[in-house]
Order: C-alpha cells, then structure tokens, then sequence
C-alpha cells in the first residue's frame, strides 16, 4: 500500500514517528511513518527504521491474536517505512491519569496490568512501556499502543524492563501515590499471567531498577 | 564568595565564585594514567594530595598576588573514588575549621548541572550528563532530579576510555576515539541497544574490542563506535524529550565536550522546538568551578555540615540529593 496518494490530516509527533488520521473504506485509519533522523548515520538510520516497522507490524498482529487490547493492522508500506494500522478513540493516559480520582486509577492499572500480562504470556514484551504508550478508551479500558521497541521474547529479563519502565514512567510523571498504582498493576498481571510469573518478574523488575549508577544497595 | 574543591576522580581542582554566580578562579590539575592503562585509584589520590596545596592557594590569590578568604567552603562529597574523595574532604575540612566558615557538601553529578544551567542561564532543561561516572537523562521534579533515563551498564565515558586503551589511544578516551574517528567513512555494524528511554553500552564495547583484535580499520572503528553510542543516547533523549515537553536541553559532564554528540543532541531539540544549551568545553571535565558553584547554590538553601558529619560518599545518586534552587530563576 502507498500512503503517500491517502489523504490524511497530521495526528501526533512523536519522537521517531509521525502519526496521522486517514479514511479507508469503513475504518478510520492511522498511518504510522518512521520520519528520517538528520542526527543519525543515513545507513544505520535506514536499518533500524525498516527493521523496527516490519518487526512492529507482526508483533501488533500477534498480540492482537493473543487476545490484548492493542490496534488492529490494516496494511503496510514498507517503501516508506509506514504502517497503517486502526484508530483507538481516546486519551493518552499520561494526560488522562492526573485527572482520574484514586480509586479510579487503581482499577486503571489493574486493568493495564491485566493486558500486560496477556502480552508477556503471549511471548511479547513491549519494549517502551510508559504511561504516554497507552490510550484509554471513552469506558475507561487501557489499549496499548507503539510496539516500534516490542521483541518477541519470554525472558523474565525482558518483561522485567517492561515493569521497571512503567513503574519509573509512574514516579516521574504522576506523583499521586506510586506504589499502591504499581500494587494495583501486578494484581491485574496476576489475572494473566499467573501468581508465579508475577512475582519473578516483579522481582526481576526491581534487580533492574537497582543496576543505575551508585545505588549504596545491591 | 564560595571556595570549591573537586577530587572525585582524576582530577584536583579549586575555584571561587562570587555572590552573582560570576567564577572568579578555577585552578586544576588532572592525573593522566599511562597509555593502556586506568585510573588506579592510590596512584591518583597520591597525584591530588601532591598539588591540593598549590592548587588552593593558586586559587584564593588575585593576579596581583593578593589573596582573597572565602566566606563558604564546598567539597565534593561524592560519587566518586574513595582515596580520592577523602584528599578533597580532608582540606575541605582543615580549610573550614583554620578559616572558621561552614562548610558545604556538594553531589559532583549535580555541580556539573548547576555550573551547565548558571552559564547557560537555563531554567528548568531536560538535563544530560555524561562522563566517566554518569551517563543520565534527567528531568527535576519536586526538590529533585529524578533519573529519566540511563545506562544499565558502563557510561559513555567508561566506553570510550575503555576502548580507548584496548586500542591503545592516549587517555582521554573520547578525544582519541573523536580524533580517529574524523579519518573513517565506513559503517561497520555494531549492537545498538536501547531499552526505552535506557541505553547499555557493554555489548557495543565488546563488539569493538573483538572487531580490533580482528585488526579491523581503526578509523573505521572509531566512527561507527562514536555513530552508534552517540545514536543511541540521541534516541533517548528525544524520546525523553517528547514524554517530558521540556522546552530547553542541557548537555553537561566530560563527554559533552564531544563535537559529535553536541552537533546529534543540538538536531534533536531544534527539531522539537527546545532550546539547546551545552556546557562550554573549558567547564565540561571534571572542575573546581563547578563544586563552587553548587556549592553556593547550596549554601544559600540552607545546606551545611559539621565537621564531625562531614563524610564522602562515594556511591551516591542524583535522585538521593534534595536540590531545593532548581527550577531556577
């Protein structure tokens, strides 16, 4: 498919993609181009721009099939480095999360929690999981999106990235009581991925957050 | 006016800066390892203890030979090497109690911030730091740094020094491997790791090491290691940078004073309507100024110790320390 004859209006900029909405057939579309990175070696730049949009694309597909909530792929246009895939209606929660009450964020996350887990049992993790990477819906449900950083992997290394980064996207950018959000996310992985999963990655989540630099406890 | 003294590492360095944030001295001298070799921690305490003395005075005099008292004295309590933080403590400590003037104990990792920010003027940036200690996507929050993203192994300081002496460059590393690398064309692939907003360098210095004793081309080398660490860091600040909306960058630490990655970073903030604000090269390394600095800055927040508390730190990270004056105004 050739996205560049679509007609489509500008969405969202975001650090490697540029997102924009079109029309085809019934479904409202978004078309996801790789932009060309002026900081970046034109032959390394191509490499990781095509390797990261064919491998997005499958991983989207997969997870789809694995039964979380993610988009669905309409089609590729591996020319332009692009991927054309359903809109999700909704909010970024990085936005919507400050506005959401105490009560209503536990359940958020538990929910999210619930769909991470499907993707690590699914043998998927994300990658770049931080609370600007999912959208929720007008009824509230978490849907995951950019899986351009996803591996297929069932490492308890690699989903154990995925936590320590949501948990760090947390403390960060919503103060309102971190850990009893984190809490509430791997309840909902429990649901998912099994009690025992759980709590190794957990675990494994915090041997990471602990490898920065000058931590006096290892 | 504020006396700084650094001695975390490799380098012993005294400096005043005055009460409108103006550096009046900054006097250093660094200890340079032989060819292939590192920093050995005594050798390089033993080099600092033999200038602190020279190095101070040449600090408090005025060029016509004066000297000038300060009012604070700051020491750089950490990160660092223990034999080497203790040389800086230890006449931190003797100056406070001889000169009687409170004594200010100051993070290395947040005086390269607070020299970076005074001279660029910044306010609240999206803050850089890399170096042989650090290698940190930062964003202040509350009263503190909070670490947005950054390395899960070595730093791109420890990166480039560690090539640098399996390809038996002179130290520093990032000069050497910068230098080589302006006579390379060739891209040769090595592993590009970025896990979200981190980055880990370890893989990509062993693929270099084992492509060198391949008796590969080290130009060759040298540009696409510094191509694809550089990249790597440049991905993540740019992710960062989109999920914090900071509206200035700040690079600071020795490696910004890399050509290469000033000329990556500053494409990325321009391409997001940021600000960009480089530390100049003179105020990069590790150095006095920068400890007086913040150690001002400190002091004016309240910050002092007691002799008897006044410890080194050798582990210590940025988040771990209140910084109260930031955003600044």
């Amino acid at each position: 498919m050739d996205t560049s004859k679509l007609t489509s209006t500008p969405l969202h900029r975001g650090a490697e993609a540029d997102l924009s909405l079109a029309t085809i057939g019934p479904w409202r579309v978004v078309i996801k181009r790789r932009v060309k990175k002026e900081y970046r070696n034109p032959s390394l730049d191509e490499q990781i721009r095509h390797d990261r949009t064919s491998s997005e694309a499958s991983i989207i597909h997969e997870a789809r099939t694995a039964g979380a909530r993610v988009p669905s792929i309409v089609g590729m246009d591996i020319e332009n480095n692009a991927i054309i895939m359903t809109h999700v209606d909704g909010t970024v929660a990085r936005e919507r999360l400050d506005e959401m009450g105490i009560s209503e964020a536990r359940k958020f996350f538990r929910s999210l929690g619930e769909q991470i887990g499907l993707l690590h049992t699914g043998g998927i993790v994300h990658g770049d999981l931080t609370t600007s990477n999912v959208i929720v819906s007008p009824s509230g449900a978490p849907f995951i999106v950019d899986f351009g950083m996803a591996r297929r992997s069932v490492e308890t290394e690699d989903r154990g990235v995925d936590l320590h980064l949501l948990q760090r996207s947390i403390v960060a950018s919503h103060s309102k009581d971190p850990s009893s959000m984190m809490n509430a996310m791997i309840r909902g992985y429990e649901l998912s991925a099994g009690k025992k999963v759980a709590s190794s990655t957990w675990r494994k989540a915090r041997e990471i957050a602990r490898r920065g630099r000058y931590f006096a406890i290892r | 006016m504020c006396l700084g003294i650094e001695s975390t590492a490799h380098t012993f360095g005294a400096s005043l800066v005055d009460d409108r944030d103006r550096i009046v001295t900054n006097v250093n001298s660094t200890y340079r390892p032989p060819v292939g070799v590192g920093i050995h921690p005594r050798k390089a305490s033993e080099h600092l203890a033999s200038v602190a003395d020279s190095i101070v005075k040449t600090a408090l005099s005025t060029k016509d030979g004066s000297s000038i008292g300060p009012d604070v004295i700051a020491y750089a309590a950490g990160p660092g090497l223990g034999p080497c933080l203790r040389i800086g403590a230890t006449v931190g400590r003797a100056l406070s109690t001889f000169l009687k003037k409170p004594l200010v104990p100051v993070h290395h990792g947040v005086a390269h911030l607070d020299i970076a920010m005074s001279i660029a003027k910044a306010r609240d940036p999206l803050a850089v730091l890399v170096s042989g200690g650090h290698t940190s996507i930062l964003v202040h929050v509350g009263k503190r740094w909070r670490v947005y993203g950054e390395t899960q192994d070595i730093t791109l300081g420890n990166l480039l020094d560690m090539f640098g002496r399996e390809a038996k460059l002179p130290s520093p590393g990032g000069l050497s491997v910068s230098r080589e690398a302006m006579k390379g064309e060739k891209l040769i692939k090595l592993p590009y790791t970025v896990k979200g907003n981190d980055v880990a360098y370890s893989g990509l210095l062993t693929a270099a090491a084992s492509y060198l004793r391949r008796q590969g081309n080290l130009a060759d080398l040298c540009y696409s290691l510094q191509e694809t660490a550089f990249a790597m860091l440049t991905e993540a600040i740019e992710r960062s940078l989109v999920q914090t909306r900071r509206s200035e960058v700040l690079l600071a630490g020795g490696v910004a004073a890399s050509p290469r990655l000033r000329e990556m970073i500053g494409s990325v903030a321009e391409d997001h309507g940021a600000s960009f604000h480089p530390v100049p090269v003179e105020y990069s390394g590790d150095c006095g100024a920068q400890i007086a600095c913040s150690g001002r800055l400190g002091f004016e927040s309240g910050v002092k110790v007691s002799i008897s508390e006044s410890f080194v730190i050798p582990r210590w990270r940025m988040d771990e320390v209140d910084v109260p004056w930031i955003p600044r105004n």
